[in-house]
Order: C-alpha cells, then structure tokens, then sequence
C-alpha cells in the first residue's frame, strides 16, 4: 500500500465520510459481528452446561442469549449496511464537489486527454467507484479488526495459550492470505492485463471493420489472429489459475489450526487452570474457547474482500488523480490578481474589435506549439471564414480566443490585451459554438436557458426559428422535448443549431463557430453552413466561422486560410 | 434469471467439465465437513468424559488431517472455477466471433458496436466471478445441503426437521421481497439513471458552461442532484436489503432454535453430548452454501447479464443475410468462386443492374433499380439523404441480400463470400492498427511498395507517410487524411488485384478543395484504364468532374 502517491492520498480523503456520518455503520457492524461469533459461543457454551446439567436459572439465561444474539445480529447487520450506505452518498456530494472544483480551472483543455468521451465517462465512473473506500475497504476492514481483536483478548482470558494462538493463525492468515496472495494476484495482473488490453483492442477493431475487413477479404486472417491472442490469454489464465485458490486455503488452514491449537492448550488446563476470567477451568468454559475462532474465522472471511476491494480503489483513485492536475499547467491561463474590466459587470456589452498579432498557443504536454503566427483583425459586422487543413491548428485558435489555452503574442479586445482581463470577462464578449456542442440530458428549454435565463418562451421560440428549428422542435413537442443523454435524441446538424440558437440568445459580440459540419453529413453540411452564417450575421458582432465546407461568398466578408505546420 | 443458464452447457463445453469437476470436490467436501464436525465432538465429549491428553491425541491428529484435506479441497474447488472461467469465456467468444462474421457487417453495423465489443471482452470477464464464487456456491447448496440435512435429522429428528422447515423459507422470502424490491426499483430507476448520469452531464459540459460563465452555479446542481440520488436511492435500498436480512435472521435464528432445543432435551436426559454438538456444528454449515449464494447473487448476475446478451446474439437465427464468410469452410468456398472472378478480373465491360430490388426486413428500400455503369467513365451517383445510396453499396458488396440480376462484362456476378471484382471505400474510413502501408495494403497477400505509393498519390494523399502508425481504430490522422487514406486502400486493391469495378462512398466529405481535387485526378487515372468507377457524393467538384451523373431517386422513381 505503499505506493499511494500525494495525489491519490488526497483524491481519497475526499472519499472517506467524516467520523459522524461514519460512526454508527461501523458501530453497527462491528455490533453485528461481535453477536455473531457470541452466538456460536453462547449455544456451545449452553450445550455443554445443560449436559452437566447446573441450575435452570443459568442455562435461561443462555437460553435467552442465544435468541438475542441471533436476532439481533440479523437486525445490526440491516443497520449497519443502511447506516454505511447513506454515509457513502452523503460524502459522494463532498467528492464529486472536491473533483469538481479542481477541475473547473483546468477545463477543457487542461485535463489530461479528456478530449475523448469514453475517457471522461471513466473519470465520472471513478469518482462514483471511490465510494467503495468507506464501504468495501474501511468499514469491513476495521469490524472484522475490531471483532478478532475482542475475540482474542475473551480467548485469552480463559485459557491464556489458544488466545495466543488465535491472535497467531490470524495474523498468519491475514499475512499470507492476503499478502502473499495479493502479490500472486498482483503478478497474475501484470501478466494478463496487457493480453486482456490486446483482446479488447482486436474485438473493437474486427466488429467496428466488419465491413472493411470482409470486403477486402481480411477477416478470415483477423480472425485466426484474434484466436491466437486468446489462446495466449486462456493459457496465461490457466497458468494463474493455480495461485488463485491459495488465500481461501490458508484461511481455513489457519482456522483449523487455531482450533486445533484451543483443545491441544486447552485440556490440560482443565486441571491446571485457566487464564484471568476462569482461575478453574471449567468444560463449558473450554468449548467455547474451542468452538469460537471458528466463528472469529468467518467474520475473518471480510478481509480478503476488502484487500481485493482497496486494490480497485487505488487504481480508481490514481487514475482520478492523472485526469485532474494537482497544478494548473503553464499553458492553461489563470487569472491575475487585479484583471480589468471591458465593461461594466451591470450593464450589457457593447461592440467589440477583436485583434491578434502573431498569435501562438500550445497544448499541455505539448513541446510544438500546435498554431504560430496569426493576425487578424475581426470588428463588429465582419464575417471571416477561416479555412486551413486539418492540424493546422484552427481548433486551438479557437480554444485560445474564449481563453482555454494561454497564448503568446498579442490578443486584444477593444485594445485591452485579453491577459489583463479576467476569462469571465473574455467569454463575456467572445463566445463559441464547439466542434462538438454539449448538450445537457434535459429538455431544449433548459438547453437554452442557460445562455440567458431571462428569455421567455417567445424569446426561444424565436431564435429557434432563427436557427431553422422551429419546425422540428414543434414536432417533437416543443420547448419540452428532451435532447437525451449527450443529446442522443439529436442528429449533428439539429445539435449544431441548437448550439447556436444558444450563443445568439447570449448575444457575444464575437462569435467563434468551430467546424460546425464536422460531424453532420456532407448533404446537410452546405444548408447548415448557409443557416449559421445567415442567422449568425449582425452589424453588431463579429463572426469568424471555422470550417472546411466551402462557404458561398456572398455571406463572407473575409477568407483566411491557416496554412499546415510541420 | 434462471441461476445455471441451460444455454451455457451447450454453447460452452468446458462448463460441462467444470460442473462435473465441481461436483465431485463439492461432495468430497462434505464428507469433510462431516468428518470435522464429527471428530471435534468426538475431542470434546472424550475431554468431558476426563480423558487425559494422550488418550485424545490420535483423535486431535485425525482432525488435523482432515483440516489439511479441507483447505486442499477449497484451494482445488477454487482452481477448477477459475479454470473453469477462462476455458469458457475463450469459447463463448470464439462461437460470438464466428457468429458475427457470419451474420455479416450489415447485420453488425444495426448493433451498437461498442456494445457488441464490451460484451465480448470485459461483459464476458463478469463470468469470473460467476464462476468463481457463485456455481461453487450453487453446487453446494445442491449437494452439501441435502446431506448434511439428512445426516442431522438421521442423528436428531427434531433439529433436522427444524433446518428441513427454515430452509425452503429462504428461498421464498427472497422471491417475495426479490418482487417487491423490483417494483420499487422500476419507479425509481429511471430517476435513479437520470440523477446517476448528472454529474457526467456537468463535468462532460464544462467547457460550454464555463463558455457562458455557468461554472460557478454547478457547485448547487452537484450538491443537489447527488443528494437527491441518495435520498432516493436510501428508499430502495431500505427494500433491498431486506432480502440479506430475512436470510441472516432465518439462518441464526434456525441455529438459535436448535442451541435452545437440544439445550433442554440435554437437561433432561432425552440426547447425548456427543449428539447435540454434532448437531450444532453442522447446522450452520447446512444454511453457509445457501447464503453465499445469496450474498454472491449480485456478483454472479452481472456475469449473467453478458452472458444471456451473448447467447441472445448466437441464438439469433432470424434473418438471414448474405454470409461474409462461409464459415465452416471459408477456404472451399473461395475456391469456388475463383474462376469467377478470374473472367471477370480481365472483362472489360459495364456494370449493368436489371431489376435490382433490396429489402430492409419487410420495407422495399430499392424497387426494380436498372442502371448501368460503363467501364472508363466516372460515374457519380447522388440522392438526397435516406434514399438507399448506402444500402445500394452494401448489396452490390454482397452485405445484404437482393433480387434481380447483377451482371459485370455480361456475366452475372453471384452474391456470396468473395467479390475479387470489386473494390471499395466505405464513408467511414474504417482504419486499423498498424501502418498506413499495412492499412493501403489490407487484405493483400504481399504488400508492393511501389504500388502503395501510387495509391496515396492517386488517393491525393501523397503527404501521408507509408511508415506512420497508427493506434486503434487508425488513431494518429486527421479526419481528412483517414479519408484519403481509406480511398487509398480501395484504389490499392484495384490495382493489385485488378478489380473491374471501384466504388467510392462519399470520400470527398471531410477533405477540403485541393485534397478534393487530387482525388478526382486519381479516380480519373482509374478510369482511364478502363475500369468502372462509382462515387457516391454530391459535392459540386465531384459531380463536375463526372462523365456520367445517376440520380438515384430519379432512377427509382421512374
């Protein structure tokens, strides 16, 4: 467990509720587990009595205990996994927040390759998996503890050496069962996470190819690759297979030694004498000192859970750690201490020029800048369509304009070098439609409002139309029609519109719209660009539109085109 | 969910062995319980009896013996299920594999892919813990159970009809609460899903909040959301856990009855030591097998879950398409097809469509389609959105079935496995891992390097180096030089192999004006030595530089 870096430690402790929220789950649990292995020692102990037959008035008393503990170890048990549960999503708020508000400075272009979908859902499933620390590892980590600690002192206390022995073979039991094993596991993890990488790769590939590779007569060779790297896969698992069972046998090996070792101990005590609570040894006594760790070793059963349980924690954790940056990377902007403003935070924006004189910026982790050298001056009635091949850098200009990435060079607005003044203020006056507009699981009211919470229904019915979505939404139902997750429900080009219906309804007096056509199909791509342009257009703001879709001319004011870099 | 799907036995042979396997140790390690068990009680009631130590011994190293023969059978149980487990998996995906070559791309490209693909690698790892934890369990619950049932009423009737009367309670109770908890769950789930994908909305949404200044207000929206998720969560899992307790209860409470039953039969006199102990010991483990089950029931259903979605996919017999590969003997059948296409490699003559009509399910997507397509002519064939340009494509590439005739040069080309006549480009570049040069020469027997050149020259994507690599899915090109060099895979093959007929599904879409037209040159080269080349597009450069336009929806309609 060493190897929980500074970063993972303090991804972690977001994850672990606080004490209050925490304490009556584990109370409860270890209550739960103390009554069951009393359980076992009561009915041991009242049947070995009842045949010496003592007084009825003892042997009620262990009648009735054993019917207590029996339920009440059932009803702590319900207990203590509501208790836990509720602490676990209660501190799911704090760690999500905690994320989150390390995050916020750094998006979009400062977290580590989050650019892909897939990778920022796992981020999101991470986070909700480190819920598991309080759960799976903490809670049964320190009842199964707890109880065995409690077990080995009652054992001790009535014949000194099985206590010994008990504290002994669980130690063992816990240093072999776990970490031995866990390093059996470990190496076994090695050796077939990279085959189990490979298969998934070659799967993925063959079924999203499928028709690539059977048209041109591929599959077949595929096919018997791919078998060939599962059946290094099954044999590596085969190879593994022999290390897997260890752990649960020297669980049981050690629980039937520590029995073994409480009659061995125990017998001759029963002349000798017993430990503190029974100077004279009686034979009840004894079975319970015998029959216990059985029930000890049960309860035992947890840790190995909760070591496999840690082991997925920890990767959670450190991949949430890579994804979020402990520092803001140089090449993500952070505001100065005093910014300027352009405009005053009470009233609305006016017209903005917007002017960049060898501008440059480059990705985190990047050594080449990814776009060098740009001028270009943009005022209020300009429409400027940029054009350039693909990794020349257009995405990053505009990632750079709304202050995504830092730059180098001159960026001004309204002669204020954009440096000097806050991000908000930027995205104030400079707005952007993204490559690919996210749009939120909710209605199309709510997808809009957001650009300004002021506007009535009128107001969005209006600059749907303006979009061309007044149809289609009106078909669908509405402003009330939901977009689905990640806007599902919504074609590329219906997004697109959506995206920008959104921006108008902010009204930035620039306007960046980035690749509006990437993801839409060629035979909607013209109509789309046409629509933003006409929509878009306005004697007040400044519009730069990044595309590869050949624009009519009569709608631009201006064509740049950004030349490839090497 | 039945708990051993009878579907897994036949589609998977080693789960056959597995359950034989299983059995056995599962029976050898009841006798061993009961061995324990009997040889503990047999310690004690010889220490109450006052025996010395020595007298005990050989009964103390019997029960060491069968402590070492018990954890020998787990660790064995447990090497069999892992075993087990990976001898399965790797033949439910190679039967899911076959599968999918068979069906074919079409039928493939109506699934979600990448769910496809989870299901057959990290879906089918969920059978780990199906194996490893919950069939060892089921198995002994069908064979330790019964026994050690009969072996506690045949030593103490009472106690043994006690366990026989609790047992069968469980499993009933657990259905009971199994369905109110599911129509709990079923009013909640969808605002559980909702609330659960939240906080992915507001992180994957970031960069548009922030582009309108939203970031600050998210901090309420997390909050409130995961707050809600909890309350509304806490309400059924109040529920569910009900299930874990009634099983906990009715398991102490059994032993508890039996403690307190054999505590007062002790005091009078009615039952030995030696049998109540016994009795006690083996109560609990009757109920141990019943209640992993229960506990590992979550654990095991997720691997049933992929399982079932896998055996949806192989049991999936009802359409019948057109095989990409003939599976059992994909080698024959190439032969077969082989003079074939070796006529129609050299023919020089046009493509000709007469009466070609495919259906999707029970909808008639082309109708009696005649065209032609004539050999050193560019011909481009166009349509608005929807009209069956893609479905005309993967019919002529033998992906879904069609009536009418297909004839290239005169002679009739027969649907089926191979198509060495044609070569063709999908509208997604459908790159693999590999080089570019690997990529260019897909499918080729011997790659030439020369001629992988000229197809990124002709392609227009001279400037994409042969030796660049590429991750998964053709990682590492831009969108328009994915394009380019997915034409140029098509033009590869119709050089290399001579293939009479070129087919390009808008290959133009993602390339600006100049890539756009080192293209069209390149086709026209193509063209030139009298092959038939098609492109599907309805970019102005590309329709310009046509000899020949197709209206697609004009020729339907007609």
């Amino acid at each position: 467990m060493s190897d929980v870096t500074s970063a993972s430690r303090n991804v972690l402790r977001l994850a672990q509720p606080r004490p209050r929220w925490f304490a009556p789950g584990l109370l409860a649990g270890i209550g739960s587990a103390v009554m069951a292995v009393a359980l076992l020692a009561c009915s041991a102990w009242l049947i070995t009595a009842a045949a010496e037959m003592p007084s009825l008035a003892i042997l009620g008393m262990a009648i009735v205990g054993v019917r207590a503990f029996a339920i009440f170890r059932s009803v702590l048990r319900y207990l203590e996994r509501l208790t836990s549960h509720d602490a676990a999503f209660r501190q799911l708020a704090e760690l999500r927040l905690g994320i989150f508000r390390r995050i916020v400075p750094v998006a979009p272009a400062g977290l580590a390759s989050t650019g892909r979908g897939d990778l920022l859902t796992r981020l999101v499933r991470d986070v909700d998996d480190l819920q598991d620390l309080p759960l799976r590892v903490v809670q049964p980590l320190l009842v199964a503890g707890v109880t065995a600690g409690l077990s080995v002192i009652g054992i001790w206390l009535i014949v000194p050496m099985a206590g010994l022995t008990l504290l002994v073979c669980l130690l063992l039991a816990g240093l072999l069962g776990t970490v031995f094993s866990g390093s059996l596991t470990a190496r076994a993890d090695r050796e077939l996470a990279p085959l189990r990488g490979a298969l998934a790769d070659e799967v993925l590939e063959i079924v999203l190819n499928l028709d690539v590779l059977t048209a041109f007569d591929a599959l077949t060779p595929r096919l018997a690759h791919l078998a060939r790297t599962d059946e290094r896969l099954r044999l590596a698992a085969l190879r593994r297979s022999v290390g897997v069972g260890v752990q649960s046998a020297v669980v049981a090996l050690c629980a039937g030694v520590a029995t073994l070792s409480a009659l061995y101990f125990g017998i001759p005590a029963l002349e000798s004498g017993g430990g503190l609570l029974s100077p004279e040894l009686l034979v009840p006594t004894l079975v319970v000192a015998v029959l216990v760790p059985m029930a000890v070793f049960e309860v035992f059963g947890m840790i190995p859970l909760a070591i496999g349980a840690w082991r997925q924690v920890r990767v959670s954790a450190r991949r949430v750690a890579d994804v979020v940056p402990q520092a803001v990377p140089a090449e993500i902007p952070v505001d100065g201490v005093k910014p300027q403003e352009l405009f005053s935070p009470d009233h609305a924006v006016g017209p903005v020029v917007l002017e960049l004189t060898d501008l440059g910026a480059r990705w985190p982790d990047q050594v080449e800048p990814a776009v060098a050298g740009v001028t270009l001056r943009l005022a209020p009635g300009d429409c400027v369509h940029l054009a350039g091949p693909s990794g020349a850098g257009k995405t990053t200009l505009a990632q750079t304009l709304v202050r995504f990435l830092d730059y180098t060079g001159s960026y001004r607005l309204n002669g204020v070098e954009a440096r000097l003044l806050a991000q908000t203020e930027v995205r104030r006056v400079v707005g952007l439609c993204e490559q690919r507009p996210w749009l939120f699981d909710d209605s199309i009211r709510q997808n809009l409002l957001f650009a300004r919470d002021t506007a009535t229904d009128a107001d969005l019915e209006a600059v749907l139309a303006r979009v061309g979505l007044a149809e289609w939404a009106a078909k669908r139902g509405g402003l009330d029609a939901r977009v689905g997750e990640r806007g599902v429900l919504v074609s590329g080009g219906q997004a697109q519109r959506i995206a920008l219906a959104r921006a108008l309804l902010a009204d930035f007096p620039v306007l960046i719209v980035d690749e509006p056509t990437a993801n839409v199909d060629s035979a909607g791509a013209d109509a789309l660009v046409r629509d933003i342009l006409t929509a878009a257009a306005d004697a007040h703001r400044a519009v730069l539109l990044i595309s590869h879709t050949p624009v009519p001319d009569e709608l631009v004011t201006l064509r740049v085109t950004l030349s490839a870099r090497r | 969910m039945r708990p051993l799907d009878p579907r897994l036995l036949r589609y998977a042979h080693a789960a056959r062995r597995f359950l034989l396997i299983g059995a056995l140790l599962g029976f050898a390690q009841t006798l061993v319980v009961i061995a324990f068990a009997w040889l503990l009680t047999r310690a004690i009631t010889l220490t109450v009896a006052g025996e010395p130590l020595s007298t005990i011994m050989p009964t103390l190293a019997a029960l060491a013996g069968v402590v070492v023969l018990r954890s020998v059978l787990i660790w064995l149980l447990e090497v069999a299920a892992n075993r087990g487990a990976a001898q399965v998996k790797s033949q439910l995906r190679a039967r899911v594999m076959v599968k999918l070559a068979e069906r074919g791309p079409d039928w493939v490209a109506s699934q979600q892919s990448a769910r496809l693909s989870t299901v057959v690698t990290t879906g089918l790892d969920a059978l780990d813990n199906y194996f490893a934890r919950y069939l060892p369990q089921l198995l002994l619950t069908m064979i330790a159970t019964p026994i050690l049932i009969a072996v506690i009423a045949w030593q103490d009737l009472a106690s043994g009809l006690t366990v026989i009367i609790v047992i069968p309670l469980i499993p009933i109770f657990m259905i009971l609460i199994g369905k109110v908890t599911q129509s709990v769950q079923q009013e909640q789930w969808q605002a559980l899903q909702r609330l659960s994908t939240g906080f992915l909305d507001v992180v994957g949404g970031l960069g548009t909040l922030k582009i309108y200044g939203r970031e600050r207000r998210q901090f309420d929206r997390i909050r409130s959301i995961t707050e809600e998720y909890r309350t509304r969560t806490m309400t059924v899992l109040r529920v569910s856990f009900l299930s874990g307790f009634v099983l906990e209860l009715a398991a102490s409470l059994s032993v508890a009855l039996i403690a307190v039953s054999i505590g007062l039969r002790l005091i009078d006199g009615a039952l030995l030591l030696g049998v109540g102990l016994f009795v006690l010991l083996l109560a609990p483990e009757a109920f141990l097998p019943l209640r992993q089950v229960g506990a590992q029931f979550h654990a095991a259903a997720d691997g049933l879950a992929a399982a079932e979605e896998l055996f949806a996919i192989l049991d999936d017999d009802s359409i019948a398409t057109v095989p990409a590969v003939s599976t059992a003997d994909a080698a024959a059948g190439a032969n077969l097809g082989a003079p074939v296409a070796d006529q129609l490699g050299s023919a020089a003559g046009s493509l000709r469509l007469a009466g070609f009509t495919v259906r999707r399910g029970d909808t008639v997507v082309i109708d009696q389609l005649h065209a032609e397509f004539s050999p050193g002519e560019l011909s481009v064939l166009r349509g608005v959105s929807g009209v069956g340009k893609s479905t005309l494509v993967a019919a002529l590439l033998g992906f879904v079935p069609y009536v009418g005739a297909l004839t290239l040069g005169g002679v009739a080309v027969a649907p089926g496995a191979s198509r060495p006549w044609l070569a063709w480009a999908g509208q997604q570049p459908g790159l693999v891992r590999g080089t570019v040069a690997e990529n260019v020469a897909l499918g080729a027997a011997s790659a030439q390097p020369a001629t992988i050149m000229q197809a990124l020259d002709w392609a227009g994507a001279a400037d994409v180096a042969p030796v660049t690599v590429l991750g998964v899915n053709g990682d590492g090109l831009s969108g328009g030089q994915a394009q380019r060099v997915a034409a140029a895979r098509a033009i590869y093959r119709a050089i290399a192999t001579d293939c009479h007929v070129l087919i390009l599904d808008e290959p133009s879409s993602a390339l600006d004006s100049e890539a756009e037209a080192g293209l069209l040159a390149g086709l026209r080269h193509l063209a030139d030595q009298g092959r038939v080349v098609i492109v599907v597009s309805h970019r102005p450069a590309v329709i310009a530089a046509a000899d020949h336009v197709l209206d697609l929806q004009e020729l339907i309609h007609v």
